[in-house]
This record gives structure tokens, C-alpha cells and sequence, in this order.
């Protein structure tokens, strides 16, 4: 599943770009996050909760960054699994950050996501719907938590 | 291992779903069951509905009918009450899936789960329809055009229960339920609910957005020009235009697109040649 977007946060490029290392302001944008920290020097973990309708399901992530140009790019690996192993998520993004004046951020990002197990035979269409409203969701709290100057943990 | 609890009263049942966070009701289990057998929910409990009696049946009202929850699919592709502008209802009803869902599944389990493809949501979209929620609290009614507010997402909080659906009084007016499926018994990959109201319709457009798509400024301009197909034209491209439909094994989401003003147009026809 390819997803990708764009938005602008109103913070200049290096205070985006802490952000986004930041575990526990990402923790807190990520819908359904439960739990994150950080494991290594470009390593994280993190808990994820999902659900659709009465479908639910908890991944445990392992998110490493595989490639940075600071402060323009990233490249992060994430994979997981469910606590029993019924399903696995495997998912690669990239982001890349430049100016938008005015002190503003623009964030270009693409991910390719995907799921196998019990939840890979689950209709695709319907979750890159999910998908979507999940990462405009991280979106809208992304951006606020950055604009009001939470990023320094 | 999930243990299946039988109240008798609609109380009782949901001061059972307040008590255990992890049960799930359970109407005909048509789609429970499945669900259950492809590992994909797991329930501490499912608190079946099927016992009560309250939730059986379709009895008039004040102003209208109440079909309760638990009425089945096969009985409301029988049912006489249904004429007029609420024919569409049991057109929809003897269309979904093959008669031994028929005879399992329900109306509030079909709306409690909101299936976007579901055929009831359109036709409840198009007929004015109102959900009752049932939780401790007590009933409330929202209307249908309301109800889905995302995929699989609705007003219903957890812990409540569709107890039943209201409808107004049938008018002697002819309505259609058009379903597109790849072989009779599949979901739709589109549907449309069309119901004549006097010189104008009401009409729903289903499974092509995450709930049944509805658009009355859209009906009102259509008023009175429906021999004019410009105006129907139009009428279909409003509608698709607020469509958003899935990529799916039943077709890609510009196909959606694309079929959503042609079946509009066409169940306008239907209506017309059954005046
Ligand atoms: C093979 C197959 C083909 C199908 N094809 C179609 C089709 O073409 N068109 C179509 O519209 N549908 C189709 N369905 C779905 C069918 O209409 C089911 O009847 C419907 O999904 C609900 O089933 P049920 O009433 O048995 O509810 P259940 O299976 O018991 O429950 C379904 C879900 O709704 C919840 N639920 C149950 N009752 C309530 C309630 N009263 N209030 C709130 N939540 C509740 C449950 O917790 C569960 O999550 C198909 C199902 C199957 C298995």
C-alpha cells in the first residue's frame, strides 16, 4: 500500500526537524500510540494501537532511521508484529522537509506499508482509507504540537 | 474462547455490554461468527440480542413503522408493510447475499456494523430513516443521513445497541433499489435507493464513501426537471462528486465514479415508468 501527502507547518525547518526525533512528541501525534521510546541511536520502539470497526489490533514497532540529511531528509524502516505474530507490518517512509517562507516548513512524505496475516486479508482498499484519516489526523496534531512550541522534552 | 450470554431484556443487555468492556453484541452472527473464525476480533463475550423480545418485529407507530433490531433479512423481504416509497427496503433486503444469510442476519446487525457496502444504508439514507441507540442511559434517535460518521465509524458510542430502525408512514409513491454486484449475492460494488417525492426524489447512493451519500440541495434543484436529462446529469455528477469511494477487488474508485451518475440515472427511470 503507497500512501504520501504534504502539509506545512507554521515553525522553521531545524524546529520541525527536532520534532520529528522527538519519541515523545511523535508519541503523542500518533493515534492510537501508546507507548514509544528510544532504543538506540536511531533506533526506536514503539506501541500502536488500531482499530477498525470491531477489528482491533496492537503492534509492537521497531523504527529505525536508515538514511538522514539533516535537515532536509529521512528515510526510517519501521516493522512489527502483533503480540501473537497473527499479523506483521513492514513499512518504509521517507520525508523530506524545505522552506516554505515566512518561517515555514514544508513536509513532503511517502510510505509504502505493508501487512500480511490476519489483517493482510482484510479488504486493502478500506485500509488505506483508514490510513489516510489516520495520518491526517498525525497531521493536524503534528503540526499544532510543533506551532505551540512543545518539542523540547 | 468466547462465552455467548442470553438476556431476556434490553436492559439487561446493555448493562452487560457496560459491564464487560471486551463483550460484543451478537444479533443473527452472521457476520460475528465469521469474523470470529478469520481470527479477526476477539470478545471476551458476545452478549446475543436474539432472546429478546422487544427487538422482534415491525409494528406502525404514531408516525410511521418500527422494525425492531432483530428482525431478520428474510422476513423483510416478505414483509407487506413495505409498499410504496418503502418497497425499496424489501427490494434491498431479498437482494443481500443468499438465503441462508437472509434468515441469519439482521437489520440491527447490518446497521450496528455498518458495513459501507451494506444495502440497508443507502435505502434507510434515502427513506428518512432514524437509528435507535439503546445504552444504560437509555434510547436515543439519530437520523440515517447522520449516522456513519467514517469507515465503520458511527454515532453509536460502545456499550450501545441499535434496538431499532424508525421509519415514516409508506406513501403510495414507487421507489427502486438498484445494486451493481459482480454475481447476485455479492456486496455492492454500487448501489443507489431512488424514491419518488411528488415532483422530485429522494436518492442515496451506497457503498462509494465510508457511509450512504445523500444530497438534498442536489434533490431540490433536480425538483420538477426529471424528464430533463441535463438536470438528471447534473444530479448524478452532485452526488458523485461527493462519493469517495475504496479500490477494491469489486472495482477501482473511478469506476465508482463513473457508475454512480449512470445507476442515478437509471433508477430516476425506474421511478418514471412506474408512476
Ligand atoms: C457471506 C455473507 C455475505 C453477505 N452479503 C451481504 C450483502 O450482499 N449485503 C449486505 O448488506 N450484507 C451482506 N452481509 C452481511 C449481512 O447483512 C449480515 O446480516 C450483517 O452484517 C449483520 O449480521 P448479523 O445481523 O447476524 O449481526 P452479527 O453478525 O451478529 O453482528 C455483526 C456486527 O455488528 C455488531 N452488532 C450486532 N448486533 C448489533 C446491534 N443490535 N447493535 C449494534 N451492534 C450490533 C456485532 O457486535 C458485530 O460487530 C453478508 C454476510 C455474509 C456472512
Amino acid at each position: 500500500m503507497h500512501l504520501e501527502g504534504e502539509f506545512t507547518v507554521a515553525a522553521p525547518r531545524l524546529t520541525v526537524w527536532q520534532a520529528v526525533h522527538d519519541p515523545a512528541l511523535l508519541a503523542r501525534c500518533v493515534p492510537g500510540c501508546e507507548e514509544a521510546a528510544q532504543i538506540g541511536e536511531n533506533s526506536y520502539r514503539a506501541v500502536v494501537k488500531a482499530k477498525v470497526g470491531p477489528i482491533s489490533a496492537r503492534f509492537t514497532l521497531v523504527v529505525d532511521i536508515v538514511e538522514e540529511e539533516a535537515p532536509d531528509r529521512l528515510r526510517i524502516k519501521a516493522q512489527g508484529e502483533e503480540g501473537s505474530r497473527a499479523s506483521m507490518l513492514t513499512a518504509e517512509s521517507e520525508l523530506a522537509l524545505s522552506d516554505d517562507g515566512d518561517g515555514r516548513t514544508r513536509v513532503t512524505w511517502a510510505s509504502d506499508v505493508n501487512l500480511s496475516g490476519r489483517l493482510g486479508k482484510y479488504g486493502l482498499g478500506l485500509m488505506k482509507k483508514k490510513a489516510e484519516s489516520l495520518s491526517a489526523e498525525f497531521v493536524t496534531a503534528f503540526s499544532r504540537r510543533v506551532e505551540t512550541g512543545e518539542v523540547v522534552e | 474462547m468466547s462465552f455467548v450470554l442470553s438476556p431476556r431484556t434490553v436492559e439487561e443487555a446493555v448493562g452487560l455490554l457496560a459491564e464487560l468492556p471486551d463483550a460484543l453484541p451478537m444479533s443473527g452472527g452472521a457476520s460475528l461468527v465469521a469474523m470470529k473464525n478469520a481470527r479477526l476480533i476477539e470478545a471476551s463475550h458476545f452478549v446475543s440480542l436474539a432472546g429478546i423480545a422487544s427487538l422482534h418485529g415491525i409494528t406502525a407507530t404514531d408516525t410511521g413503522l418500527r422494525i425492531g433490531g432483530m428482525t431478520r433479512h428474510a422476513q423483510l423481504a416478505a414483509c407487506d408493510l413495505l409498499t410504496g416509497d418503502l418497497s425499496m427496503l424489501r427490494q434491498a433486503a431479498g437482494q443481500i447475499a443468499n438465503r441462508v444469510v437472509r434468515n441469519m442476519g439482521t437489520i440491527g446487525g447490518a446497521v450496528g456494523n455498518a458495513d459501507p457496502a451494506a444495502d440497508y444504508l443507502a435505502v434507510l439514507a434515502c427513506g428518512d430513516a432514524h437509528v435507535e441507540l439503546t445504552g444504560t442511559e437509555g434510547s436515543r434517535l439519530v437520523a440515517m443521513t447522520d449516522y456513519v460518521t467514517d469507515w465503520y465509524e458511527t454515532l453509536r458510542e460502545p456499550g450501545e445497541i441499535v434496538t431499532a430502525i424508525h421509519l415514516p408512514a409508506a406513501r403510495p409513491v414507487p421507489s427502486v433499489y438498484r445494486k451493481l454486484c459482480r454475481v447476485p449475492g455479492d456486496y455492492a460494488t454500487a448501489s443507489v435507493a431512488c424514491a419518488s417525492d411528488g415532483d422530485g426524489v429522494r436518492v442515496a447512493v451506497g457503498a462509494c464513501g465510508h457511509g450512504p451519500i445523500r444530497s438534498r440541495e442536489a434533490e431540490a434543484a433536480l425538483r420538477g426537471n426529471l424528464r430533463d436529462p441535463v438536470a438528471i446529469a447534473a444530479f448524478g455528477a452532485a452526488l458523485a462528486d461527493l462519493a469517495d469511494p475504496v479500490d477494491d477487488v469489486r472495482g477501482t474508485s473511478e469506476f465508482r465514479l463513473r457508475l454512480i451518475p449512470r445507476m442515478v440515472a437509471a433508477a430516476i427511470s425506474d421511478l418514471e415508468g412506474k408512476r
